[in-house]
């Protein structure tokens, strides 16, 4: 697998990473503007204006969002799907990332972002066979 | 270690090695809405001198985690190709279950095998 770089694009210094970078600028909307960057610059590019998604609500709202237009949607159980944000918080928390609170990390930073939410689950077999994810955060359209 | 090991009077112990264990996550909805099918497997496991099952919380002790992470070839494959919880191992026959649908038979059978 290819592996995924830092790219800075010189009109906007919007920040990609991937193994290149677009074509089109999805910020300012530059051709071809993006340029090799590294850590050290991509950290210095990304201003701290404070925000963060750190409340229960926030997280519902870009889970929302999230599933528009999309196969599936946010499971209409709200007190379940708060939960979940809880967990997600307690592990943001506890162990730096809004992991799966129904995954268990396994120590690998690499194989552990998997376990982001909301992660690849349109793409796994569980959410295939279900119709859900595999903490029933999403649930497919009927 | 974040341990509760469910018993019932008369129970036996069952050491480490030879355990059915519940790895549970406190913030997983899942994990509660099978908690009481696991008690009610253990009360039938605890009778006379039938050993219980022990439950280990994964996200808020790492100790339990990282042995969850030892069982983690067969765990992996009972949960969907990553760990997740629910999930219940037996260190004598390394078979597991995973995920909210277990039912009770399949945890007694998991327990007997």
């Amino acid at each position: 697998m290819a592996v995924k770089k830092l790219w800075r694009c010189n009109v906007c210094n919007d920040i990609h990473y991937g193994i290149k970078g677009p074509t089109i600028c999805p910020t300012c909307g530059a051709k071809n503007a993006f340029t090799l960057i590294d850590y050290p610059e991509s950290k210095k590019v990304i201003i701290d204006r404070g925000d963060r998604l750190d409340q229960v609500d926030q997280l519902l709202e870009v889970w929302k969002k999230f599933a528009e237009g999309k196969p599936f949607k946010l499971n209409p159980d709200l007190e379940f799907v708060k939960t979940l944000a809880r967990g997600e918080l307690e592990n943001q928390k506890n162990h730096g990332l809004k992991y799966c609170p129904c995954r268990i990390t396994t120590g690998d930073l690499e194989e552990d972002l998997n376990l982001i939410c909301p992660c690849n689950f349109f793409i796994q077999p569980v959410y295939k066979e279900t119709g859900e994810c595999w903490c029933g955060l999403f649930v497919k359209r009927e | 270690m974040l341990v509760r090991t469910v018993r019932e009077e008369g129970m036996t112990m069952a050491e480490p090695g030879n355990r059915l264990i519940f790895f549970w996550g406190r913030e997983c909805p899942h994990c509660a809405k099978l908690h009481p099918i696991v008690n009610e497997a253990n009360a039938e496991l605890s009778k006379g001198e039938g050993q219980g099952i022990t439950e280990l919380e994964v996200w808020h002790s790492e100790e339990n985690a990282k042995l969850m992470r030892t069982y983690g070839d067969v765990l992996k494959k009972a949960c969907g190709g990553s760990l997740g919880v629910p999930a219940l191992y037996n260190e004598r026959t390394k078979k597991a279950l995973c995920g909210m649908n277990t039912t009770k038979e399949q945890i007694l059978k998991l327990a007997k095998e």
